[in-house]
């Protein structure tokens, strides 16, 4: 069937064809090739880039590119400045925060509760942190929806998470009973390890990243003070690299040097929850599944453009088999012009893609209440489903030309049925 | 062999449902290579149905055409696409152009389908266009042309690959007086030239043209007269 001859002879038609075709009929086919290759792209892109969302604030918000963390028979690491003292010294190293981590509750409104009233109380992770260092190497002052961030020398004050709180709170969260009442300025009662200590709620932080919007964040001497610990060992130590870093690479140093027996050393995607990762192959099936509706939608859509086409050329398909043009060349014609809209239409959706829905997309996320989704369309993927779209546009417009080529020579010529 | 095309007992009929109407009742014939024969009969005597069995475009119900000592009923699709690329030239009534294509285009589009380069077929259609007179007209689509013009180019389709037989059906039933008297002195000067040609019209005066008159009524072959 795919002599050079017919090839050639298909081309020759095809393209003369689709150069005196009407440009509205012809813009109209390459843009619901358009809008196909963009619901291919983008409606899987959106699903997992609502992951990717979540993984990227993980990163910039909380573990950094390498997090150490205390090893599960330990509360924290052991012998931490040496540690930080090392990590510091390796080029690789642009920035790190070392926390405290433990787990406490908080009370409100303790001292107007009646004894019959339910205590306006919730468990909550409690984070000590330097103020300065947190905030240069997440930004978490910037993350301050109410109040004010901690300063150096703050005491007794704490910074609270948005899910800690009935009015911020998205959802029913199991053990998490969000405190009513509770603004900046109110006092509230931290108990850790039986120990509790009046505080007053300087900011309400906004984090989509559940850790930290049910997480309380105290400053670290005071959190060491009410924990009863006097040596220097954090529970954390999130380590930002320098641009271009590996941070496989830099894991596996750390772990050289010995690191590993003193601490989990983990890179930031080995300690995302495997739930994440299960959620992003789910979302990322359900896309396909929705772009395989599009998929499907697309090869019907040129089917019947093609199968009309053909069906209102049939006398002229009739007149070309009638003077010795051979079927198969008729049919080329068809899935040239097939591939002509596919590739275009894929073209135009590529630059529109690259050129404004991605960088669109980064620059401002889609605000989900659990993420900052992204669209997430890697070059290789994108270029299957481009592969895919041609593919089932070529076969969508072989199939209506075939049937008609196919039909009788006369009856095509006579417009008989 | 002299005779380019036999018909033997030859018989077309349609089906509708149960009735069945015979268009062709047991045509015989020949035709000669060089021979100009003309098709006459009143509408509905079977001629333009005579002419697409003869030409390959049809299948007879029953009965046989040689063509070239070749039996039509044993030839492939393919080698009856062949023929009708290779050995035959189409003229139609309605001049059968391809709107999207140039006249050059339409012309060299068969050629092409021969093998013949890019160039080499527009080089011939060009000529083919020429012959016809229509050498300013080559990137004219058929919209931009007249009916005697897109019949013309409609010729020149089917000469520019100098065919063994020229069919033509009805070739100016759609033109006027003028276009349809130059439509006939050239299929006269192709006929001169050696060209072998059947063409089916109901115009008495064009018929004579042939040099071989074919009537045909009911389906049968009233008479056969030679010029």
């Amino acid at each position: 069937m795919f002599s050079l001859l017919n090839i050639r002879v298909g081309f020759y038609l095809a393209f003369r064809q689709l150069r005196r075709a009407s440009l509205w009929t012809t813009g109209l086919i390459v843009f619901v090739m358009l809008l196909t290759f963009l619901n291919l792209v983008v409606v899987t892109g959106v699903l997992v880039g609502l992951i990717d969302g979540i993984n990227n604030s993980y990163r910039t918000q909380y573990t950094g590119d390498v997090i150490l963390s205390a090893l599960s028979t330990k509360e924290y690491i052991e012998d931490t400045p040496s540690v930080i003292a090392f990590v510091k010294t390796l080029p690789q190293t642009a920035l790190l925060t070392e926390r405290y981590q433990t787990g406490g509750t908080i009370e409100a409104n303790y001292l107007t509760r009646s004894s019959s009233e339910k205590p306006n109380a919730t468990s909550a992770q409690i984070i000590g942190i330097d103020p300065i260092a947190e905030d240069a190497f997440t930004g978490l002052g910037k993350r301050i929806i109410e109040g004010q961030y901690l300063g150096e020398s703050d005491y007794d004050q704490i910074l609270i998470g948005n899910f800690l709180l009935a009015k911020y709170a998205f959802g029913n969260q199991p053990s998490l009973t969000p405190l009513t009442n509770v603004d900046p300025g109110t006092k509230i009662r931290l108990t850790v390890n039986g120990v509790t200590r009046e505080m007053i709620v300087k900011g309400v932080v906004k984090s989509k990243i559940a850790l930290l919007a049910t997480s309380v964040f105290v400053p670290a001497s005071e959190l060491r003070t009410i924990m009863g610990r006097t040596d220097q060992n954090v529970a954390e130590i999130a380590v930002r690299l320098t641009q271009g870093s590996d941070p496989d690479s830099f894991k596996n140093l750390l772990i050289a040097s010995g690191i590993g027996e003193k601490a989990k050393v983990q890179t930031f995607t080995e300690s995302i929850p495997n739930g994440v990762a299960d959620i992003k192959k789910t979302f990322a099936m359900l896309g396909d599944g929705f772009s395989s509706i599009g998929l499907v939608v697309a090869a019907i859509t040129i089917f019947i453009v093609i199968f009309i086409n053909a069906i209102t050329r049939r006398k002229f398909i009739g007149i070309l088999k009638g003077i010795g043009i051979s079927g198969e060349a008729i049919e080329i014609s068809y899935i040239f012009q097939s591939l002509f809209y596919a590739i275009i239409g894929s073209g135009i959706g590529l630059v529109v893609l690259y050129s404004l829905l991605v960088p669109g997309l980064a620059a401002h996320p889609i605000d989900f209440p659990f993420s900052d989704g992204i669209l997430v369309a890697p070059l290789d993927g994108t270029f299957i489903r481009i592969g895919l779209l041609v593919l089932t546009t070529v076969i969508a417009g072989y199939l209506p030309s075939r049937m008609i080529v196919r039909r009788n020579t006369l009856d095509s010529i006579l417009g008989r049925n | 062999m002299n005779n380019f095309i036999e018909v033997k007992d030859l018989v077309k009929s349609f089906k509708d449902g149960s009735v069945v109407t015979s268009v062709l009742k047991g045509i015989n014939l020949t035709v000669a290579r060089g021979e100009f024969v003309a098709i006459m009969g009143r509408s509905g005597a079977g001629k333009s149905t005579l002419l697409y069995q003869i030409s390959l475009l049809d299948e007879p119900t029953s009965g046989h055409v040689h063509i070239n000592g070749e039996e039509s009923h044993e030839m492939t699709e393919r080698e009856k696409m062949f023929f009708r690329l290779s050995e035959f030239g189409y003229v139609f009534q309605d001049y059968a152009l391809l709107p999207e294509l140039t006249a050059l285009e339409n012309v060299a589009l068969p050629l092409l389908m021969q093998g013949a380069s890019h160039a080499a077929a527009e080089e011939k259609a060009a000529a083919a266009l020429a012959q016809v007179g229509l050498a300013g007209r080559l990137s004219n689509l058929p919209s931009q042309l007249s009916g005697g013009e897109q019949q013309r180019v409609s010729i020149s389709r089917a000469i520019a690959h100098k065919p063994a037989i020229l069919f033509a059906d009805e070739p100016t039933a759609n033109l006027d007086r003028e276009s349809s008297d130059r439509v006939i002195e050239i299929f006269k000067k192709l006929h001169a030239d050696g060209q072998t040609i059947i063409m089916v019209t109901h115009e008495e005066e064009y018929a004579h043209a042939a040099d071989r008159i074919l009537k045909l009524d009911d389906g049968q072959i009233l008479s056969d007269t030679r010029l």
